[in-house]
């Protein structure tokens, strides 16, 4: 390894670095702060994802058998549903048991005793294993001919579903426009940068540097912006989760947001790279156009 | 060595800097390109390094076709030729001997390589004792000496001079034409655009006049005025390369 050779191409991206400091650190805090959106977002994210996985987890497939109906066909089709493996599982309801829990909703409201006959049908409750598929597997319930009726709740499934999608699409639009402003902060930075050294480019292109040799210095520096800027964003995140999160689940207990910083590390390295590849990015197309002018 | 075949240049203004230029330069040889400013000189140096692409026509340097080059040999093109200016073109932030090593760094030559050959090259230019000084500190004639061991120290075939003592007093002047012929004598073909009469005369070389982008003259041992024109007194002349 030539050492000596290491040391001067840092020399060089260092002076580059130091040449326009001012700059590199608009550079820097645009890539911070966009760094930080994305955090945000991708946390946001998830803990609707989690707390839409959730609610409908909690949803059940109610299917109410018809007056024709007995038992055993309930339970036939209690069996036949455990055998489907979009099914995560299925509970017998039968007339009495209904009834004695219609009793305990009402609390007494309504004196039942004076029915004569439970006019409650079989039922079965039935959880699917992918929420996504729960109006599948209605719509396979609903044909069978001693089915009456089946109720799982289809608006507020469709709704939190396309709430999901929607957040994701505009959150992700709104990064995307964030990651192309700091990529064109990174890149007119740069662009100073050349400017500034146009005298050495110029000396280096005349004694026979190649392309890659002028550029890597500039690229190094829009890769060290970039990597700069995320573990910034970084480390105010590590620093929102550590102060806010606890607060955040003290007065919101209900919400899954703990077990959002599963997977942290890959978190992390995922938003370095980001930050490194817009730097990256941004500085290669810098330079490329001053050289090829 | 260096060859030119029906060469013409026009600048995107509609300048014609050329005009069907036919040259050839042999290996070893020591060339002056003569003429007023705008005559050409300059751009036909810099058809030499493909600074400039031709309009028409053929540039040749040591077999390679320059005007016919991908962009990417250009570089190894370059490290073959080295280039002088009148303004010397050096880092002022950087001392005498990383200047010269500059040249050797940046097309990724080894530390010891640069080692090797940097003192090497001062040592041609006289310079040694003066490595670490910064070019602000030096005087005209010695930024241009190591402006000439920057262009050497790569070992090129070639060496190109644009007006190399156009901001030099005499004194300067001689030592650099003096170190430029020990470097011909070395095997380097040297090749000097000047309008410095003086210098031309002294050193009676091959002598290429320009006027108006074309040849005019090729004399193998010419004065700046040919003769049967308005002539200078011959001046002491520093003997021809032997062949």
């Amino acid at each position: 390894m030539d050492w000596g050779r290491v040391r001067f191409f840092l020399s060089e991206v260092w002076r580059n670095f130091t040449r326009n400091l001012i700059m590199q650190l608009t550079a820097i805090g645009t890539v911070t702060v966009t760094i930080a959106l994305l955090g945000g977002f991708l946390f946001t994210r998830e803990t609707l994802g989690r707390i839409g996985d959730d609610v409908i987890k909690k949803i059940e497939i109610s299917v109410f058998m018809s007056d024709r109906a007995t038992p055993e066909d309930a339970k036939a089709l209690a069996a036949a549903l455990r055998a489907d493996p979009r099914v995560k599982s299925v509970r017998y309801i039968s007339k009495t048991e209904g009834l004695r829990q219609l009793r305990e909703r009402l609390n007494g409201q309504i004196d039942t005793s004076l029915l004569t006959q439970n006019p409650l049908p079989e039922a079965l409750r039935v959880k699917v294993a992918d929420p996504e598929r729960v109006r599948d597997v209605a719509l396979t319930i609903r044909r069978n001919p001693k089915v009456a009726n089946v109720e799982y709740a289809q608006d507020a499934v469709q709704k939190l579903l396309r709430i999901s999608d929607v957040f994701g699409r505009i959150g992700l639009g709104v990064v995307a426009l964030l990651i192309f402003t700091a990529a064109i902060i990174i890149s007119n930075t740069i662009r100073l940068t050349v400017f500034a050294r146009r005298r050495e480019i110029a000396i280096m292109q005349l004694v026979g540097a190649s392309s890659t040799y002028v550029r890597m210095p500039f690229i190094c520096e829009g890769m060290i912006d970039g990597l700069l800027g995320s573990a910034l964003a970084l480390a105010l995140l590590q620093l929102a989760r550590l102060e806010l999160l606890p607060k955040l689940t003290g007065a919101l207990p209900f919400l899954p947001l703990a077990t959002v910083t599963a997977g942290q590390g890959s978190f992390a390295l995922q938003l370095l790279f980001v930050g490194a590849a817009v730097g990256i990015a941004a500085s290669w197309f810098s330079v490329g156009r001053y050289l090829r002018a | 060595m260096i060859s030119l075949r029906g060469v013409t240049l026009v600048y995107p203004n509609g300048t014609r800097a050329l005009d069907a230029i036919d040259l050839e330069i042999a290996k070893g040889s020591f060339v002056f390109l003569v003429g007023h400013s705008g005559t050409g000189k300059s751009s036909l140096l810099r058809l030499l390094y493909r600074e400039q692409l031709p309009s028409r026509g053929e540039v040749t340097v040591d077999a390679v076709r320059v005007d016919k080059l991908r962009r990417s040999k250009v570089p190894q093109l370059r490290r073959n030729v080295g280039v002088v200016f009148q303004d010397y073109k050096l880092l002022s932030d950087k001392t005498v001997w990383e200047n010269v090593a500059f040249a050797l760094q940046v097309t990724g030559a080894r530390t010891r390589d640069v080692m090797r050959q940097v003192p090497r090259a001062l040592d041609l230019v006289g310079l040694s004792h003066k490595s670490r000084m910064f070019p602000s500190e030096l005087s005209g004639g010695e930024q241009q000496r190591t402006a000439i061991a920057r262009a050497l120290v790569n070992n090129p075939k070639i060496l190109l001079c644009d007006e190399p003592t156009g901001n030099l007093d005499p004194a300067n002047t001689n030592e650099i034409m003096d170190l430029l012929h020990r470097i011909n004598l070395k095997g380097t073909t040297v090749v000097i655009a000047t309008h410095n009469a003086l210098v031309v005369d002294r050193m009676r070389r091959r002598v290429i006049r320009l006027e108006d982008g074309k040849i005019v003259a090729d004399e193998e041992r010419g004065y700046y005025i040919q003769a049967g024109q308005a002539g200078q007194p011959a001046r002491p002349e520093i003997p021809a390369q032997s062949a």
